[in-house]
Parts: structure tokens; C-alpha cells; sequence
């Protein structure tokens, strides 16, 4: 299978993709996931400690920031990587979105601390901003004598028991807010709700969380712009781990029917159960095509063509990642509707990956919209 | 024949530019963008003689033998141009099957008269492989050709053998020996002249009802042993060599691009984008073609970059042309009621031939390679998957 294809003339991607190999055999993806599940955790710690320790939580964070500075490129392979191995901690969202907010964040202390907390580990940056239909759905804010005062509900939250901070999307008088609210804050709560990747994803509830003015990260156009392109970034990384998923997923199901014998022969030679691979397989480098595409855009394209090229690249790979494992499941017979069997896990993180900032027919009617309003 | 330099020498950019507005000023206006997919030599053979008066008929030969000796690259430039500036389709068998064979494989004597007789327009060639039970198992053919002094003596049907009623010479796959244990030896490649006696052409109306395929009868055809192309009996492995790069325009995207553009010229006019039912559907077919061309890129960069392709380029094929299809097939949905008729449709914009781009997309799933037979290519030459009879 071959997965992303994107220039790797320093060989420093292949690097990174044997860095992911060697980590996921410490850190047994499945095995992880099952222990979170089973303890009703969101986030394990281990694991992102050591992620932490390897330097991929700030990868694409910049420089001046103490961040690696690295490309699409790079975080693309690591995600890609990490989906192939199903590790399943909520990198796209702790790590890329929160980590492109506050790159986009006005210079400051609360940036920079919030910037050294992520890419340590030692803060669990936790980004805050979704509605309950899943699009940006701004709290109310009012300004104070004390600072600013915050109110409504939240969605869609990784990791709300394990964050020390949340990056929460307000708005003051239809001006965005972007700020940054302690975890601990009196008037913050957080229910949580199993997820089908064995995890759990919060809605916060803030009634009159108060935070001080240097608490505001970004506002007005500048907030909005940030929001859309770390949505774009994290849309991207997300894609690139479901191209993972999805080549994973064909690896084992091959390796897994050319194993089972029925009638005598292995299943993998009936012309029936081939045609299907092969159909999986294709849909699997057209997703590869597609996010390899979106990764070289982001550094070549116009700003159309980058956007564009992200909701193809999210909208192909979801698909595929989808398709591919309940495929694969069927072709795994009584054993893929297994819990013990690794297939079921990798069908259950597609699912929610591909529902996770956009389902692929919202994104695709972007895309015409998006397309024809420029024609 | 015109001077030529080292297309390669230019940037792909640079020989884009040049290609362009050369064929932009001698691509005959009322050839561009054809109805007709197949068109007969004489009804393009003015565009045909102003292609080989310029040296550019035959992009893949080497210089010496009158091609322009394009790599890899710079041809999909060509093709890719071509395709945009909507250039006729040429009889191309004797410059994309006969030529390349005999410039591999051919005796110094053969090259030296067919190469000229091709790049003149002299020799129009055709393609004869496929036979009534020998289509998709392709090995199984049995037309015989037994030797007798310095000749051959041919006989047997070619079928689906297209272009053959304005061809002159066929390239012929026969049987010469049924001895061997495997099909594949056994067959030879044959150089025959159609005038000879003994050879018929009865063309075959097609779903378009235009006659571009044909079937070709040989009763006792003689044929000179010096038309024998390579080794008697070896032959398999010689149809087999000739496609190199060029597999992958059989996953171009210029013809479901083409569809799409009329898609949306009768959509626009029928007011189908207020749907979103049709919205939704054309998304996907929209995003589908956006994806094929950067499926397309990523085996191209593979050329680009002198690379070879492998067998998993077949994964285009199967999905450009079930995406022709899938756009013609939209349509007719959007044409309603109209789709009961024959001719094209008429918008503000200009006509839409959406019966005519239906039913010229049933093909492209059958040819080259029915999308079956590229399935159990990639099974087992990609996915490594037992053989499966």
C-alpha cells in the first residue's frame, strides 16, 4: 500500500514514519484504546507524554514560539502514521487546531505559556468553540469591571477532563472572542459522553466564568481568520490519519484472507472477495491521491485552492476510511464483529474521524459553493 | 519533413507554450472538439498531413525515424494538449502500435518501409487482435497462418477491429503452432497488406449507430514470411511489450472533464442547480473528477521523474471511465423527458450531445482491458493475492 506520496528529498519524513513505528510498539494502539475505554478516560496520559517527549506536539507551532515549525507535510506523515497504528489520542484537535490558535494569537504571556504547556505535555490545551450542530457556535461574553464574563454551552469537547485549559470561541456585541479559560474556573462544567473511538467528548457548560482581559487570545476578523484555518489544518491532519486508517485496514484484511481457507483454497483467490479488495485498494490511493494533493497546495496553492483542496482531501479520505473498514469487516466474517478483533476498532475511529468536522456530503457542497461563487 | 531540435531540452512549461500555439494555428476549426470519437482518415486527413509536415505526427518515435523523440513528460504535455484544445482523434495505430513494434523489433528492411508510409499517410493501419471468442482471453485466438515456401497462408476472423474500413494494412496477431503446452506461445505477429485477396471488411454499426469498428475475414490470405515482426511464435510477449507509459491515458481525465463541462452547461440552463438533489449528486461527481486528476498527477510524477509505472496505474482506468458514466448518466436524469430523443440538446448556451456522450462512455469499461480483467491485474500483480483460476 503506499499511502501518502509527498517529496522527502532530506529522507526526514521517512525518519518520522519509523519514529511513529517504533513508538507504536511501546504504545500498543488497540491495547491503549481498550485501557481508555475501559477506564473511561479521554486521554492517555502515557501516551501523550510520550508524544510529547518525541516533539510532535508542537510540530507545526513556530519557532519564535519554541515550536518545531514544520510543515503540512510533516504533521500529515505523523497523523498518517498514527492512524496506521491506530493510535487514537486526540492529536488533531490538543495538538494541530489548538496549537494553530495559538500560533494565530496576539504575542503575548498567555500565549507563550500555553504554547510551552502544549508542546511539553504539561498542559492539556483543549480547543472549545463547537455548537451543538457541530459548526462554530460562539459563547456570549460581556465585558466586566473584573475582566470578561462568560456564559452558554460548548460542544464537541476533546479531552474536557483531562484539560488544564480550553481556547473558547465567545462573542461580545457579534465581535468574535478567542480566549483562553482555565479548566479550573469557578462556573465551568463538564459532562461527558463515550465516544464510539473509545473515548469522550464534553459539553461544557460556563455559567459566569469570569476571566481577566490578558485572557483574550484574538478578536474581531483576525479570531475569525484563525478559527477557519485552524479548522482547515486540523481537517487536513485528520485526513491524512484516515488515509492511515484506510491502508491499515486493506494490509490486514489481505493478510487476514489469504490466511482464512474455505472450500479448500484461501478466500483471497476467489475472483469475488478479490474484486472487493481491489476496489478498497483503489479507494484507498484516490484518498492518498487526494491528501497528498491538499498537503502540496497548502505550501503552492492561492487561498481558493488551498480551501478547496482541504474539503476534497477530508471528504475523499473519510469516505474511503469508512467504506474500507466496514468492507474489511464483512470480508473478517463473525470474527470482525468481534471486540477482540483490531478490524472493529479501525471501523469505529473512521466513523468518528469522518464525522468529526464535517461529514464528507457537507464538505463536498462546500466545495461546489465555494467553487461556483469564484466562477 | 521539417527540422526538429530536443523537445526535451525545454522545460515542460516552455514546450506547453510551443505545442499550443502551434496547434492553435493549424488545427483546422471545424475538426476541433468532433462529435465523432473515431473519425476515418479522410475526413481528418488534412489535420494528419499538416501534423506530419511539421514532424510532429509521431511524438514517442526517435528523431531518425521522423518522430519528435518525446520522454515521458513532454508526451502527456502533448496529450494533455491535445485533449484541451480539442484536437480529432487520427487513425494512430500505425504511429502508436506498428511504428513503435517495428522500431523495437523490426528488421532494418521493414522500418525502412513502413516508418516512411506511415509518417505519409500512405499506410493506414488497424489493430488485428481481438477474434469472436478471443476478447478479454486474448491468448485463445485462432486465426492460423501455415507456412508454405516464403509465405504465410492466413485464415480466420478479427472482430471489434476498429477503424478497419479505412485501413490498408493490419497488424495481425495469428497462430502459427498449437504444439505448446502454454497459449501464449505459439502466437506471431504478421504485417498484412488488406488489399491482398482473400481479405474483407464488413464494418459493424455500433450503439452510436456510427461504423468504427469492424470485422475482418481472411480466406487463404498470402502473406510474405518477411512480414513476420520478430520471432515466429514469440509474438505474445511483443504485443505485450508495446505499451509502456502510455496505460496511463487510458485514465486521463479529458473525457470525463469534457462531460462534466456539458453537465453543467444543461444543468445551468435547466435550472438543475436549485435542486439539491442534483446539487448533492453533482458534488460528488464533481469531486470525483477533482480527485481523479490528482490520482492522475501522482503516477505522472512518477514519469516525470523517469520513473517506470507499475501495474497499480490500471487503478485509473477503472475509475475514469466508470466516472464517464456516472457523469453521462446524470445527464439524462437532468435532460427528464428530453432523454427519450436522439439528438443533441439545445441550451442558451449551446447544444449539449447527451445521448451521444452516453452512450460513447458504455466503452471505455470494455476496452483496453475490460475493467474486470484490471481488477484481476491489480489482485494479483499489486495486492499479491493468489490467482483465482
Amino acid at each position: 500500500m503506499t499511502g501518502l506520496i509527498l517529496n522527502d528529498d532530506d529522507g526526514d519524513l521517512a525518519l518520522l514514519r519509523d519514529s511513529v513505528a517504533g513508538f507504536a510498539q511501546r504504545h500498543d494502539g488497540p491495547a491503549t484504546l481498550r485501557a481508555r475505554r475501559a477506564s473511561g478516560a479521554d486521554l492517555d496520559r502515557t501516551s501523550w507524554a510520550a508524544m510529547a517527549e518525541a516533539g510532535w506536539l508542537g510540530l507545526m507551532l513556530p519557532e519564535e514560539l519554541g515550536g518545531a515549525g514544520l510543515g503540512y507535510a510533516e504533521q500529515s506523515i505523523l497523523c498518517e502514521a498514527l492512524g496506521q497504528a491506530l493510535v487514537t489520542e486526540p492529536l488533531a484537535q490538543l495538538s494541530v487546531l489548538s496549537g494553530a490558535l495559538i500560533a494565530a494569537a496576539e504575542p503575548g504571556a498567555e500565549r507563550q505559556r500555553l504554547a510551552d504547556g502544549l508542546m511539553s505535555g504539561a498542559a492539556i490545551v483543549a480547543p472549545a468553540w463547537q455548537g451543538a450542530d457541530g459548526g462554530a457556535g460562539p459563547i456570549a461574553a460581556r465585558s466586566t469591571s473584573n475582566g470578561i464574563t462568560l456564559s452558554g454551552r460548548i460542544s464537541y469537547v476533546s479531552a474536557a477532563q483531562s484539560a488544564t485549559d480550553f481556547l473558547v470561541l465567545a462573542a461580545e456585541e457579534g465581535q468574535t472572542l478567542l480566549l483562553s479559560v482555565p479548566a479550573n474556573a469557578d462556573g465551568l462544567t463538564v459532562a461527558a459522553h463515550a465516544t464510539l473511538d473509545g473515548s469522550q467528548l464534553a459539553t461544557l457548560s460556563l455559567d459566569q466564568v469570569t476571566v481577566p482581559t490578558q485572557a483574550v487570545l484574538c478578536r474581531a476578523d483576525a479570531a475569525d481568520a484563525a478559527l477557519e484555518q485552524a479548522i482547515a489544518a486540523a481537517r487536513l491532519a485528520i485526513s491524512a490519519e484516515l488515509v492511515g486508517i484506510g491502508t491499515r485496514a486493506i494490509e490486514d484484511t489481505i493478510a487476514y484472507t489469504k490466511d482464512r481457507v474455505q472450500f479448500g483454497r484461501p478466500i483471497a483467490g476467489f475472483q469475488v472477495v478479490q474484486h472487493r479488495l481491489v476496489d478498497m485498494w483503489a479507494d484507498a490511493e484516490f484518498a492518498a491521491a487526494s491528501v497528498s494533493h491538499a498537503v502540496e497546495m497548502q505550501a503552492e496553492g492561492e487561498s481558493l485552492e488551498r480551501d478547496l483542496a482541504v474539503l476534497a482531501a477530508k471528504a475523499r479520505a473519510g469516505d474511503a476510511a469508512v467504506t474500507i473498514t466496514r468492507r474489511a469487516l464483512h470480508l473478517y466474517g463473525a470474527m470482525g464483529f468481534t471486540d477482540d478483533c483490531d478490524i472493529g476498532l479501525y471501523m469505529k475511529r473512521a466513523v468518528a474521524l469522518n464525522a468529526t468536522l464535517g461529514q464528507p456530503e457537507t464538505l463536498r457542497l462546500q466545495f461546489v459553493a465555494r467553487e461556483r461563487a469564484a466562477a | 519533413m521539417s527540422e526538429q531540435q530536443d523537445w526535451n531540452a525545454l522545460s515542460d512549461d516552455q514546450f506547453r507554450a510551443v505545442f499550443r500555439s502551434w496547434v492553435e494555428a493549424n488545427c483546422p476549426a471545424h475538426l476541433r472538439f468532433m462529435r465523432k470519437q473515431r473519425p476515418v482518415f479522410d475526413e481528418v486527413s488534412e489535420w494528419y498531413h499538416k501534423l506530419a509536415d511539421k514532424g510532429w505526427l509521431s511524438p514517442l518515435w526517435p528523431q531518425e525515424y521522423g518522430g519528435m523523440g518525446l520522454d515521458a513528460a513532454k508526451h502527456i504535455v502533448y496529450v494533455e494538449e491535445w485533449a484541451r484544445l480539442g484536437c480529432p482523434r487520427i487513425p494512430d495505430h500505425g504511429i502508436g502500435l506498428t511504428g513503435p513494434l517495428l522500431i523495437q523489433y523490426g528488421t532494418q528492411a521493414q522500418k525502412d518501409f513502413f516508418l516512411p508510409r506511415i509518417l505519409s499517410g500512405e499506410h493506414v493501419w488497424c489493430q488485428g487482435y481481438s477474434e469472436p471468442n478471443a476478447g478479454s482471453d486474448l491468448a485463445s485466438l485462432r486465426t492460423s497462418a501455415r507456412r508454405d515456401g516464403d509465405d504465410f497462408i492466413v485464415n480466420g476472423q478479427k472482430i471489434w477491429t476498429t477503424l478497419a474500413h479505412c485501413a490498408n494494412w493490419i497488424l495481425l496477431l495469428v497462430r502459427t503452432s498449437t504444439d505448446e503446452a502454454k497459449r501464449q506461445k505459439g502466437i506471431t505477429v504478421l504485417l498484412v497488406d488488406m488489399t491482398t485477396a482473400g481479405c474483407t471488411v464488413r464494418p459493424i454499426p455500433n450503439l452510436r449507430n456510427e461504423a468504427d469498428f469492424c470485422e475482418v475475414f481472411f480466406d487463404n490470405v498470402r502473406v510474405p514470411a518477411a512480414n513476420v515482426v520478430g520471432e515466429i511464435d514469440q509474438g505474445w510477449a511483443l504485443a505485450k511489450a508495446v505499451l509502456g507509459h502510455e496505460r496511463i491515458f487510458l485514465g486521463a481525465p479529458s473525457r470525463p472533464e469534457y462531460a462534466i463541462k456539458r453537465l453543467e452547461r444543461l444543468a445551468q440552463d435547466r435550472g438543475a442547480f436549485d435542486d439539491p438533489g442534483f446539487v448533492a449528486r453533482y458534488a460528488k461527481l464533481r469531486l470525483d473528477l477533482y480527485d481523479l486528476s490528482a490520482a492522475f498527477e501522482r503516477f505522472a510524477r512518477v514519469l516525470r521523474a523517469g520513473g517506470v509505472l507499475g501495474a497499480d496505474v490500471s487503478v485509473l482506468k477503472i475509475f475514469c471511465s466508470e466516472l464517464y458514466q456516472r457523469i453521462t448518466e446524470e445527464m439524462l436524469t437532468v435532460a427528464g423527458e428530453e432523454a427519450r430523443l436522439w439528438d443533441d440538446l439545445h441550451t442558451g448556451a449551446g447544444d449539449v450531445d447527451a445521448m451521444n456522450l452516453y452512450l460513447d462512455s458504455r466503452a471505455p469499461t470494455i476496452f483496453g482491458g475490460s475493467n474486470e480483467i484490471q481488477k484481476g491485474v491489480l489482485a494479483k500483480g499489486v495486492l499479491g493475492l493468489p490467482s483465482s483460476f
